[in-house]
């Protein structure tokens, strides 16, 4: 498991079989299955965004899907006034940060419990304020898209297409997430989360770096929710609620915090779970899906309390 | 002892004037003036409680001090932000050791390199070339630092696997990353047995040798005696001696903070 964990090319094979999923699964008649894995590739980007303030810089956030929900409506509402769909993918990506970082600006002086009641907060009142806000988000209504059909070249199928799209931003995540992990700035990040003081005495500013991980993580959130929104065509309040912040805390927490392929199999996990239970078995064991995520979390957090994938630091050559 | 009259000859490094920390009515540390000189090795001591702890605790902008100044190379300390303290050149150890536990020992002396070092996003998202050669850079100090203290062979190990001796070196490599002019030790010996300290006490001269002024707090009085070319000594959180380690274990007021009026008559 190690061996194969470490193997260089593994994460091109993942890549390479989840890219020719779609294929396996047209033949096996379940395509079904290719819009769960769009769905699990939306939550990976939400995982792997939130990994930079939870799993990095070791900031607790109950309020991250607000993030998501920002993404989805700026690309909703860019679109019905005409911006092109890539660009309004941009734009989500920008206000998202912008949002993050006033945020933080406000509240990242505050520590642990305190902050996780803050964003908490904070996730509500813009589930709340977009239910509310009727001129702009048409409120429990919800906001209509004109369909976009990125990589038509490619498949005739949406759900393929829309898979394929968010396999790649998956896969600039994880790159992005592991070049700045394995850098200054990641140094810097987690030597903050494992002790604040000795980090601030060890010469690095620390409210900036929490700073830039909170925001950074928002830019993840931002693309996914753009994401959702085109390829749902429609965005309503009632798919940003807090049970989706605590999901998205339980893949990172319990993939392995700080951990990129731990937040990967989280996601596939958590969120592929319950779908797959209930395309393989009666429709009926959907009821029992809280069920068993009580039951994955209270296993891991018995056996595997470090996460299903911890993170391992990188080994340096000590030989020269 | 030559050390002595070269630390006579130097610059002043750190001059601290009336310097105070109050915690509502506690005045944990008052009344503190003191000078430390380029290339000496100073030690503090006092019973506990004496405020030695708080009075390094404000030297690196822990606590923001109530009243006074630290001027580093005529530069006022007080008011910088901790981080910023190190930029200057004041580095530290912890009297709790303060490891990054679950980083490598290597990894934990590279981030001690942060002020030193300039690489922001672009450069680790691009992999430039100019991330590279800091990048190497970074390894190739880290790694000769953790064979400056003796832990080469250990720098794959998490932190907090290491042993309690190797700890304490690791926390002083990690802080002489940032090259510091000044490195405060914080009980450096805490915990230790005669063998370990002599280990420690070896490494503190060599420390010096590199150009680096040490300040600590020490307990053992062997160690003390041993290593420091002046000592401070602290009660209730005012400096009440100082000198050569001869002179002020003779000092009665010395004597009596630690034994009582009886002790000292």
């Amino acid at each position: 498991m190690k061996a194969l964990l470490r193997w260089r090319w593994t994460p091109w094979v993942a890549l390479a079989l989840a890219a020719a999923f779609p294929m396996f699964a047209s033949v096996l008649d379940a395509q079904y299955l290719v819009r769960v894995g769009g769905i699990i590739g939306l939550f990976m980007l939400l995982g792997l965004g939130l990994n930079f303030t939870l799993g990095y810089a070791g900031l607790f956030d109950l309020g991250f899907i607000a993030f998501y929900a920002i993404g989805a409506y700026t690309t909703a509402i860019a679109m019905r006034a005409g911006v092109p769909a890539p660009l309004a993918l941009g734009i989500s990506v920008i206000v998202a940060v912008a949002f993050r970082a006033l945020l933080g600006l406000t509240i990242l002086r505050l520590r642990g419990d305190y902050l996780a009641v803050v964003t908490m907060g904070f996730g509500e009142i813009a589930r709340l304020t977009i239910n509310n806000l009727d001129s702009l988000t048409n409120g429990p209504k919800g906001l209509q898209l004109a369909p976009w059909r990125p990589l038509s070249f490619v498949s005739a199928d949406p759900n393929t297409q829309y898979y394929l799209l968010i396999l790649g931003a998956v896969a600039l995540g994880c790159i992005a997430s592991n070049r700045l992990e394995d850098s200054r700035v990641g140094r810097a990040w987690i030597a903050i989360r494992e002790d604040e003081i000795a980090a601030r005495l060890s010469g690095i500013p620390v409210r900036h770096y929490k700073l830039l991980a909170f925001t950074l993580s928002a830019a993840f959130a931002g693309l996914a929710g753009g994401l959702f929104a085109q390829w749902e065509q429609f965005v309503t309040p009632e798919s940003f609620v807090f049970w989706e912040s605590i999901l998205v805390v339980s893949i990172v927490v319990l993939g392995g915090m700080g951990s990129i392929p731990g937040v990967l199999v989280g996601a596939l996990v958590l969120v592929g779970f319950p779908p797959i239970m209930q395309w393989k078995l009666s429709s009926e064991w959907i009821n029992y899906r809280y069920f068993f995520f009580g039951l994955i979390l209270v296993l891991v957090t018995l056996f595997r309390p470090q996460g299903i994938l911890p993170s391992s630091r990188r080994e340096a050559e000590l030989t020269s | 002892m030559t050390p002595k009259t070269a630390a006579a000859a130097g610059r002043v490094l750190l001059e601290v004037k009336d310097l105070a920390q109050h915690f509502g009515g506690l005045k944990a540390v008052d009344q503190v003036n003191l000078t430390i000189h380029e290339g000496e090795i100073v030690s503090v001591i006092g019973p506990n409680g004496a405020g030695k702890t708080t009075f390094f605790n404000v030297l690196t902008g822990v606590y923001p001090g109530t009243r006074g100044q630290i001027l580093f190379n005529g530069q006022e300390l007080r008011g910088m932000a901790g981080h910023d303290i190190v930029a200057v050149g004041v580095a530290r150890t912890f009297q709790n050791i303060r490891l990054f536990s679950h980083m490598t020992a290597l990894e934990n002396v590279m981030v001690g390199r942060h002020t030193r070092t300039s690489q922001f996003l672009l450069g680790p998202l691009l992999r430039t070339n100019n991330f590279k050669i800091e990048e190497k850079a970074v390894e190739t100090i880290a790694k000769d630092l953790l064979e400056f203290v003796g832990l080469k062979s250990l720098g794959n190990e998490l932190a907090k696997n290491l042993p309690y001796g190797a700890q304490r070196k690791l926390e002083i490599a990690r802080a002489l990353a940032s090259e510091p002019k000044l490195l405060i030790l914080d009980e450096p010996t805490a915990g230790m047995n005669p063998t370990e300290s002599q280990d420690l006490v070896a490494l503190v001269r060599k420390v010096r040798e590199r150009g680096v002024t040490v300040l600590l707090i020490e307990h053992q009085m062997r160690v003390v005696m041993d290593i420091s070319d002046r000592v401070f000594v602290f009660d209730y959180g005012v400096k009440i001696a100082e000198g050569k380690p001869k002179e002020v274990v003779a000092n009665a007021r010395v004597i009596e903070a630690y034994l009582g009026k009886e002790g000292a008559s």
